[in-house]
């Protein structure tokens, strides 16, 4: 069962990589007035078909001073995290691969593990650049970890659970970016971080560092990078979606494609602020983070956890 | 207010993603070009004078006026051609031609199987004595005189 499971993820991450990536092109192309990939295929949906088996096709070359063995692992470790985070999201009504009581944790503590596989690749690269990408995702990755944590503290209080299906049944009647809208922006912000998207893209900022910490890597390795990134960005809009916008509750269609459609409007944000916004500088991230972000997630978590007393009392009292 | 700006730029970016494309898809819809673009040329013969200023001013050396003169020693045009291979498509020839003789067109597309094909070639409206033309216009004239 756990194999067709894995099947069932894999194939659901692929299809929809093979979307993001077209879609990417495409809006920033719309972003730009441009019309972006458009001959493959209707609609150029194709384009990401031929990179790919382009990409499979090209020799993986492996630098002769790197630390082999961290080289190659990097990018399946990466990989397997970025696949490991779909096991607890809720799909669907009672589609979910493990239905855990932690599963927020689970998410969370598995999302962090990429920030290894992402130093390995830099430090096993051997390569200044890819260093450098290396040692800014370390300190970005870690840093926002901590707003975006507490940005999901205040729906776990509201929720009163850790299980994503859980929250999801606790949004049935109001959404909870209704109820916490400063936590979603806080988690909006720090997911932009943790994805190294742009405006925060600095660990593989093309123009500084020929594009961090894959600098290094070639063929299909680097084609592990690339599709592990966009399953970063599927699962994180995914989450997005459960804890914010009611996951997959809706009327009319069914609860999956209610779930997609929310999960892409998510993605479509995401891309929105990539191709709108240059990019920031080192110190301004990190301030941003310790001095704006944190505080408010605390503040925020405070006044969760004040209106929640409140509401207990005043149901108390009317009972 | 903080933060106004980056509102601001979120509205400008999502009023370009519903704007329509500039775009234009060119082989199968050909593009409107401006018309003072700078393709390739046409060339009237009747107003050339034969000055050769335009192959002087050309930096290449495309430019290659054949010519001769008649009995009161005036330039007629005999052949006229451009070697588009080493054209910069600069336009100094088209300044430097007092009577507008040659000039830019929109068409671009110049690409062709051989080299030989690449010089644009035209015919003078007079051609030597032994060709039929150039009598008639002799005798034209001749009788004008």
């Amino acid at each position: 069962m756990t194999v067709i499971y894995f099947i069932g993820a894999l194939v659901f991450v692929l299809l929809n990589v093979l979307i993001l990536v077209w879609m990417e092109r495409r809006v920033a192309g719309f972003f730009q007035e441009r019309v972006g990939p458009n001959r493959i295929g209707p609609f150029g949906l194709l384009q990401t078909v031929n990179d790919t088996v382009k990409l499979i096709g090209k020799e993986s070359i492996i630098p002769k001073a790197a630390d082999r063995a961290v080289f190659m692992i990097a990018p399946v470790l990466i990989f397997a995290s970025a696949m490991m985070l779909y096991a607890v999201i809720p799909f669907g009504k009672g589609i979910v691969f493990a239905n855990i009581n932690v599963g927020l944790f689970y998410f969370v503590a598995v999302g962090s593990t990429t920030t290894i596989a992402l130093l390995m690749a830099g430090w096993g690269s051997n390569n200044k650049y890819s260093l450098l990408g290396g040692m800014r995702t370390i300190a970005q990755i870690i840093s926002y970890e901590i707003p975006l944590m507490f940005s999901m503290l205040g729906v776990v209080m509201l929720a009163g659970s850790l299980n994503l299906s859980e929250i999801v049944n606790a949004q049935k009647n109001t959404w909870f970016v209704l109820l916490q809208p400063v936590s979603f922006v806080i988690f909006f912000i720090a997911a932009t971080a943790e994805l190294n998207r742009g405006p925060f893209d600095l660990p593989e900022a093309e123009q500084e560092l020929v594009g961090g910490y894959h600098t290094e890597y070639t063929g299909m390795r680097f084609a592990l990078f690339f599709l592990s990134e966009y399953a970063n960005l599927l699962s994180i809009s995914a989450l997005a979606a459960t804890l914010f916008l009611g996951g997959w509750q809706g009327p009319f269609l069914p609860s999956w494609m209610w779930f997609l459609v929310k999960v892409y409007f998510v993605i479509f944000l995401f891309m929105w602020v990539r191709w709108t916004y240059p990019r920031i500088r080192m110190d301004w991230l990190m301030k941003l983070n310790w001095k704006f972000l944190l505080p408010l997630s605390i503040i925020n978590i405070l006044a969760t956890g004040i209106g929640i007393k409140i509401c207990q009392y005043f149901q108390a009292a009317g009972r | 207010m903080n933060g106004k700006g980056l509102i601001k730029g979120l509205k400008v970016t999502i009023c370009k993603f519903f704007k329509k494309k500039i775009t234009q898809k060119y082989p199968e819809v050909m593009p409107r070009l401006p018309s003072r673009s700078q393709g390739s040329f046409t060339f009237a013969s009747e107003k050339c004078t034969s000055c050769n200023l335009c192959a002087d001013s050309c930096p290449n050396g495309v430019i290659r006026v054949k010519y001769f003169k008649d009995a009161k020693g005036k330039r007629l045009l005999e052949d006229y051609s451009l070697n588009m291979t080493y054209c910069l498509f600069c336009g100094l020839c088209v300044h430097a031609c007092p009577t507008g003789a040659i000039n830019f067109k929109t068409d671009f597309e110049l690409t062709c199987f051989k080299k030989e094909n690449t010089v644009l070639k035209w015919a003078g409206s007079c051609q030597k004595e032994d060709d039929a033309s150039w009598n008639d216009t002799a005798l034209k004239m001749a009788s004008a005189e």
